[in-house]
């Protein structure tokens, strides 16, 4: 985001793809962070003026390579940008003509594009079976595709209520419950600490997810991962709604080890610097402590009990499989 | 031939032996009445035994054993013929064993001068009896056999010993006979017979090591080798390799990688053109060989190397059992990469493998702490990662790797620590194993006896393991750890849950052929 001139000038003069990305973002709300990816990374094909394949394939690479460092939280769109890239190399190779294959691209990408549309659809449609009548939700944040299943379960005149967490910071549980009551479903917001006190009352826990990885744990959210727990806990099935382009092959062995993990996260202030400035009793300055702490956590694939996908419903497993047969 | 009464009929037999045999048989075994019963459950669970002591006892066990099964079955008449000649070698050579007892007294601490009356009694006894006694010649043999051995090493094969001295729960695991060379086929090559005396010997052990052996002996046989007259080389080659492969077999039970190796490479042999001449087809399949092992060996174990490297970050304290070859690679390389982390090895008796992975590793420079498996609850205090390596991966998940992974996994997946396998592709198989108890394989017990590599026990502890008729020790060299304990696995073709093993196998079997 900040240094997008720069990019510009430096290393293509007709086409900046991050500020295609965010232009596809600002245009279609509804449009996810990978589709918007791969969205942008079909039009820089447009512009691209390469001529061999492999200069092409490296224009692409360092292109998506941008997008990635371009923003904080890369999971969900380096999902979309890696699915794009592994469709370009398999099917680069069936076509000899290379403006052709370039033009065969472009589509294939906009078909991509219009598929993933599609996907929440059918996605909402599996998902709904798991509402039963009379239920009480607990939801997360606010997942797009979470709300379509809902809103299509109450169009089937399923009769159920919704617990949604405030989900600090980004106070997106504020934003979902809104757009339930809007559709007519009874829905409260509740602190992001409540959920073990609510969590008796629940029958069931939806979440979306920016990434699912390769184990079939998910990356979501912060505060996900301690709802997971306490689902786990209280013995509540705890579903995933995913579309499957967020599959991402990345394995975190815990918290620590994912990519939005830095060293400055959670770090413990210095302490004898702050002694020397004189302080309120009352008022104690615990620092800017909201930019230290993570967005996103990563849940084990031990917590979760089935994904939702529009490859199916899978069990946590079943999403190492898919990937394994995406990237043969 | 002891397994079928061993896994069929202990149970009922020892219930026979406690109950019936008293009755049938009382003045036989009276002198030492009282003790056999236990001895005669040591002595029924394999029929044959060794020891001098419980000879009688077990002895009388064994043919009535037989002479229960006999009166049971119709098939022992034809033997009988057979059997009185045996039983009169046998009793020739009871005759001589009891002289050599009496004479020598080297019988040594358990045979007492009023043993002997008896062991003669139950010469008699059988001699009497010889019909119900003699079902097998062989099992009533090999006790005065060994009755002997127990004294001066004869010259009847040593394989029975072991028998009567296996641990009934694995006593379906053949202990390996060894590389013989002098009985070995005239058709087996001369670097399958070296192959064969390293693996015996476990020169060469490690499934990546061995599965290479493997491969270049068979290529040196294949380069030797000349298609006979009359017929093809994609015919004739795998008869001819077949008794090569049982010879590496009958020295050390064949590991999986080598097992799908093999297969590999016959599979290779069998789309040779039949059209293709000889020495085409042989240079054809040594590159196929090499590019077997290039691809799914050295190559995989770079890439592995490299997957591995994003998992060890500075700080790391790194956990690993015994020594695998791509976790040594996988360490060295993170030290030269300039990664910070310590290295904790965990290590078990009787091949302490660890050692040579902590001389590596010290030599680099990567600071390590070695200790027993014994110690690994507290050795787990500050572990950030395990790294394991792997023997094979069973298609539920669960991977078979040297005895002593279980245990460090469960404790480890315990305390929440990561366990992560790094394992080549060509160790997955698609058998499914849920214990460690129906493949196994065991390794030689004398190596329990042996401590001498460094620690100073009471000598001669188990010395006389061989004697102790209630002793009996079991070397396992593998064990089974339950996918829900392995956290990930490396192979060549990503970072994949455990679970996945079928699936890497299912979609990439078309790829590799």
């Amino acid at each position: 985001m900040t240094n997008s001139c720069e990019v510009r000038i430096n290393d293509d003069e007709q086409f900046d793809i991050v500020k295609c990305y965010q232009q596809f973002l600002k245009d279609d709300p509804d449009v996810s962070m990978s589709i918007a990816a791969i969205e942008s990374l079909a039009e820089l094909i447009k512009h691209s003026n390469a001529t061999t394949l492999s200069e092409f394939m490296e224009s692409l690479k360092d292109a998506s390579q941008k997008l990635k460092s371009s923003v904080k939280n890369s999971i969900s769109l380096s999902a979309g940008a890696d699915l794009f890239l592994r469709f370009v190399t398999r099917t680069s190779h069936d076509v000899t003509n290379f403006e052709a294959c370039k033009e065969h691209l472009m589509n294939s990408g906009k078909v991509l594009v219009q598929k993933a549309a599609a996907v929440r659809e059918k996605i909402a449609e599996l998902g709904v079976q798991f509402i039963k009548d009379d239920a009480v939700i607990l939801i997360h944040s606010y997942s797009r595709v979470v709300m379509l299943l809902l809103q299509k379960a109450a169009a089937y005149k399923k009769r159920f209520k919704v617990y949604v967490t405030e989900s600090r910071p980004s106070y997106l549980g504020i934003r979902a419950t809104k757009l339930l009551c809007e559709a007519g479903i009874p829905a409260t917001v509740i602190y992001d600490s409540v959920v073990g006190y609510i969590i008796d009352k629940v029958d069931a826990v939806f979440v979306g997810a920016e990434g699912v990885v390769e184990n079939g744990g998910l990356i979501n959210a912060i505060g996900t991962y301690q709802l997971a727990i306490v689902a786990k806990a209280a013995n509540k099935p705890f579903y995933a709604v995913i579309e499957s382009y967020k599959f991402v092959r990345l394995f975190p062995l815990n918290q620590y080890d994912l990519p939005t993990h830095t060293s400055d996260l959670l770090a413990f202030p210095d302490l004898e610097n702050r002694e020397s400035v004189p302080q309120q009793e009352e008022n104690i300055d615990v620092g800017d402590y909201e930019s230290i702490n993570p967005t996103v956590d990563y849940t084990p694939p031990d917590y979760i009990t089935l994904l939702c996908t529009d490859l199916g419903v899978l069990t946590p497993s079943g999403v190492s499989d898919e990937l394994i047969k995406l990237y043969l | 031939m002891e397994p079928n009464p061993d896994s069929t009929a202990p149970m009922r037999a020892s219930y026979e032996q406690q109950w019936l045999l008293d009755d049938g048989t009382p003045k036989h075994l009276d002198p030492l009445a009282n003790r056999p019963r236990r001895l005669s459950d040591v002595g029924k669970e394999t029929i044959t035994n060794n020891s001098v002591p419980t000879t009688k006892n077990k002895r009388f066990s064994g043919g009535t054993n037989h002479a229960t099964t006999s009166n049971n079955s119709t098939p022992a008449k034809k033997s009988m013929k057979e059997m009185t000649k045996a039983e009169r070698r046998e009793l020739q050579e009871r005759q001589r064993a009891a002289k050599a007892v009496k004479t020598t007294k080297t019988a040594n601490n358990v045979v007492t001068p009023s043993k002997k009356p008896v062991q003669g009694g139950s010469v008699a006894n059988l001699e009497g009896g010889g019909g119900g006694g003699g079902a097998t010649s062989e099992t009533l043999v090999t006790p005065i056999a060994h009755s002997e051995s127990g004294v001066t090493v004869k010259n009847i094969d040593p394989k029975p010993k072991d028998n009567s001295k296996q641990v009934a729960l694995f006593s379906h695991l053949e202990i390996p006979k060894g590389a013989n060379t002098s009985t070995a086929p005239k058709e087996i090559h001369p670097s399958v017979l070296v192959l064969g005396l390293h693996f015996s010997e476990f020169k060469i052990c490690g499934a990546n090591a061995r599965c290479i052996a493997t491969l270049t002996a068979l290529q040196k046989v294949i380069q030797d080798y000349k298609t006979p007259e009359g017929t093809t080389l994609s015919r004739h080659l795998p008869t001819h390799l077949s008794p090569q492969i049982s010879y590496l077999v009958n020295a050390r039970p064949m590991s999986v990688g080598m097992g799908n190796a093999i297969r590999h490479l016959k599979w290779e042999i069998s789309t040779i053109d039949i059209e293709m001449s000889d020495e085409e087809a042989k240079h054809l399949l040594c590159e196929k060989i090499d590019n077997f092992i290039r691809d799914r060996i050295t190559v995989a174990d770079r890439v592995i190397v490299e997957y591995g490297l994003q998992k060890i970050q500075d700080g790391d304290v790194i956990l690993t059992y015994a020594r695998s070859s791509i976790v040594q690679a996988l360490l060295i390389d993170a030290h030269a990469k300039g990664k910070k982390f310590n290295v904790i090895i965990v290590d078990s008796r009787p091949r302490l493998e660890g050692k040579k992975l902590l001389k590596r590793l010290v030599d680099e420079g990567i600071k390590c702490t070695y200790t027993f498996l014994h110690a690994l609850g507290f050795a787990l205090k500050d572990v950030s990662k395990v790294f394991l390596g792997a023997h094979a991966f069973m298609s539920n998940g669960a991977l078979y790797s040297r005895v002593g992974t279980a245990m460090v996994a469960m404790m480890a997946k315990e305390k929440n620590i990561p366990v992560i396998v790094c394992c080549e592709t060509y160790k997955f198989t698609d058998k499914v194993q849920l214990d460690s108890f129906v493949m196994n394989e065991q390794g030689n017990p004398d190596e329990l006896v042996n401590i001498s590599t460094t620690m100073i026990l009471k000598p001669g502890y188990l010395d006389e393991w061989l004697n102790k008729p209630d002793l009996k020790l079991l070397n396992l060299l593998y064990d089974l750890t339950p996918s829900k304990y392995i956290t990930l696995v490396i192979t060549e073709v990503g970072m994949i849950p455990c679970t996945s093993v079928p699936v890497v196998l299912r979609e990439y079997k078309p790829m590799l052929q």
